[in-house]
């Protein structure tokens, strides 16, 4: 039970091996085998299709209907209406898209700067690896929702500098994954035998070495989905994200704590998006660590 | 034993020191004029150029970069953290004033959580496979998935507001502290109860464990006296990285139980872009954090000697 002392903030990239390569189709096939990752990968598959789809099968989210306010649910709103009578089935999945759209955007964007930086660290070594090792570690070393607050307060409120605040905000661990991986590959067989093949330095970092980080990473920041959707959700409650009338979970459930005494149902279409998309998440990424435990035993 | 703390103490003072640079920049990158913005917030009628330019020169806004962040370095270590741009009062006095309020919310979590985890997960870990374990795992998993501004906001109207126990806008003191530091408490609680299930189960296959077993040891007793202390590091190093946690939760609880904290200040301060204010809350954050991180090092260190050696 040796745990390093020298601890990062997340825990899920850090309870991932650091295996070489993933070999991502028999991944998948793995997951899809564990009872717990095939009900969250199905889960997940459902959310996002009703976020893509849902919007096109219901009334319009935003428009106000006043002599229907606060209908409980029942025939016409299935989830009922909140205090400008709009229909909360259609505002719920709305925000489905908002939300899942945002974090997905959220998740490309770490992706790609915490690859590009944690490649170049790891490769080029010496004073440009030391510098960014250290910008990474001070930014982990900021309580992430801290670090965000601070950084919409930089940008001001709006749900698109809220993007981009956890954006600047996240990066951080995945760049120290793409650096790690990076920094073993120099011995890797198929990086020598690019070297003999005459492949420069920036080729090799960036035609080599970062394809085969990619799927780390990737994996790694589809984990924290359901953890990027609260966040988004929270700070939209606090007024600091999506502004009204966008429908937006986290700004729904904020809309509704006035008339919650009268009409407490208006919780149940944001509420349950939030917990079902951290449950799917939840399940998929328990369902990776199980399986990574079952190959490395054997 | 003492160079790892002088060790881990240097390395803890490298991070508050990269934390004041970031903060640092996003001062200097936040629009707007500083010297405008605290004019105007001491209310005075007209706002003239010459007496922005004179207050621009007096907080040294005219200096070069540099020079500003060498300044600016010096005011954070003696605990000047500048003006808020809203009220006008050093931003010192008005996140010192708050802090206690904030910091009896997150004390009050912290062991309400490792209470709670300690039970479901030795409880997990002790009917594993049985009953005892599914219920202790789907609780779990429950307070996992719920974030904690639903859970509020739910408990604010079922609990204060139709039974009546407690109060809607709170003191900040221990009296009414039970319910905000419960539901900053409920999602740390689950994951650290997981982390501790799986660190309880992962010390059974000890060798010494056998040993025990072969002797006759009683189920609970190999549980409490064998598993448990030596699953504690990774429990003990979860409990410090997920301070951030709560230190990040803490705006949004404290917005919903109006509970009177830097947090709930610092939310206003960032809808008004009070930067000095938020400026001076992430440095307390990173404070407590570091600080966190290092007991748990230090206990860690303590606790297995073998963690020492790095």
């Amino acid at each position: 039970m040796i745990t390093s002392l020298r601890r990062p903030r997340r825990t899920i990239e850090h309870s991932m091996p650091q295996f070489g390569r993933i070999d991502q189709g028999r991944l998948g096939r793995r997951v899809l085998l564990h009872r717990g990752g095939r009900v969250g990968v199905v889960l997940a598959f459902v959310l996002f299709v009703l976020a893509l789809v849902g919007p096109r099968f219901v009334m319009d989210p935003d428009v106000p209907d006043y002599t229907n306010k606060l209908q409980p649910p029942g025939s016409g709103h299935l989830l009922g209406t909140d205090l400008a009578g709009r229909d909360l089935l259609a505002r719920t999945l709305a925000g489905a898209q908002t939300s899942l759209g945002a974090a997905l955007l959220v998740m490309a964007i770490v992706t790609i700067v915490g690859l590009v930086v944690g490649v170049l660290a790891g490769s080029a070594g010496g004073v440009i690896d030391t510098v960014l090792n250290r910008l990474m570690d001070v930014v982990l070393g900021i309580p992430g929702l801290v670090l965000t607050l601070a950084m919409v307060g930089v940008l001001g409120p709006s749900f698109i500098n809220l993007v981009v605040a956890m954006a600047a905000t996240g990066w951080a661990g995945l760049a120290k994954l793409a650096r790690s991986h990076t920094r073993g590959a120099g011995q890797r067989p198929d990086i020598i035998a690019a070297r003999m093949a005459g492949a420069g330095p920036v080729r090799i970092a960036f035609g080599h070495v970062l394809p085969g980080a990619m799927s780390l990473v990737l994996v790694a920041s589809t984990l924290r989905l359901g953890e990027t959707v609260v966040a988004l959700a929270g700070l939209s409650f606090l007024g600091l994200g999506a502004q009204p009338p966008t429908a937006e979970w986290g700004n729904m459930l904020s809309a509704s704590r006035q008339t919650l005494a009268v009409a407490p149902f208006q919780v149940i279409g944001p509420g349950l998006g939030l917990m079902l998309t951290v449950l799917a998440s939840t399940l998929i990424a328990d369902a990776l660590r199980d399986v990574n435990e079952l190959r490395n035993s054997r | 034993m003492i160079s790892f703390v002088i060790r881990r103490l240097a390395q803890s003072a490298g991070t508050l020191l990269g934390g004041a640079v970031i903060t640092f920049v996003m001062l200097a990158a936040s629009p707007g004029d500083p010297a405008e913005r605290i004019l105007a917030a001491q209310g005075k009628e007209s706002v003239t150029p010459t007496a922005v330019a004179a207050l621009r020169t007096e907080l040294g806004l005219d200096r070069p970069l540099l020079a500003r962040l060498w300044s600016y370095l010096r005011d954070v270590l003696t605990g000047d953290l500048g003006s808020s741009w809203s009220t006008g009062r050093p931003v010192i006095d008005e996140l010192g004033s708050r802090l206690p309020a904030t910091l009896r919310l997150t004390v009050a979590a912290l062991g309400l959580a490792i209470i709670a985890s300690l039970v479901l997960g030795l409880a997990a870990a002790w009917g594993s496979g049985r009953l005892l374990d599914h219920v202790s795992r789907l609780l779990s998993m429950v307070f996992l998935v719920v974030p904690s501004f639903l859970l509020g906001v739910v408990a604010l109207d079922l609990v204060v507001v139709r039974s009546g126990v407690g109060v809607v806008i709170s003191d900040g003191q221990w009296g009414t502290v039970l319910l905000p530091a419960l539901i900053l408490a409920v999602g740390s609680a689950a994951s650290w109860s997981r982390v501790l299930r799986a660190s309880l189960l992962g010390a059974r296959s000890a060798p010494f464990l056998t040993v025990s077993r072969a002797r006759g040891t009683t189920g609970l007793r190999r549980l409490l006296v064998h598993e448990l202390p030596n699953s504690l590091p990774p429990f003990v190093t979860i409990i410090g990285i997920e301070v951030a946690v709560l230190l990040g939760g803490a705006p949004i609880v404290e917005s919903i139980f109006s509970w009177p904290g830097v947090g709930r200040f610092t939310v206003q301060a960032v809808g008004a872009r009070d930067m000095p204010v938020i400026v001076g809350f992430v440095m307390i954050s990173i404070a407590l954090f570091v600080a966190a991180s290092l007991i748990v090092d230090l206990v860690n260190a303590a606790i297995d000697p073998r963690l020492r050696g790095r």
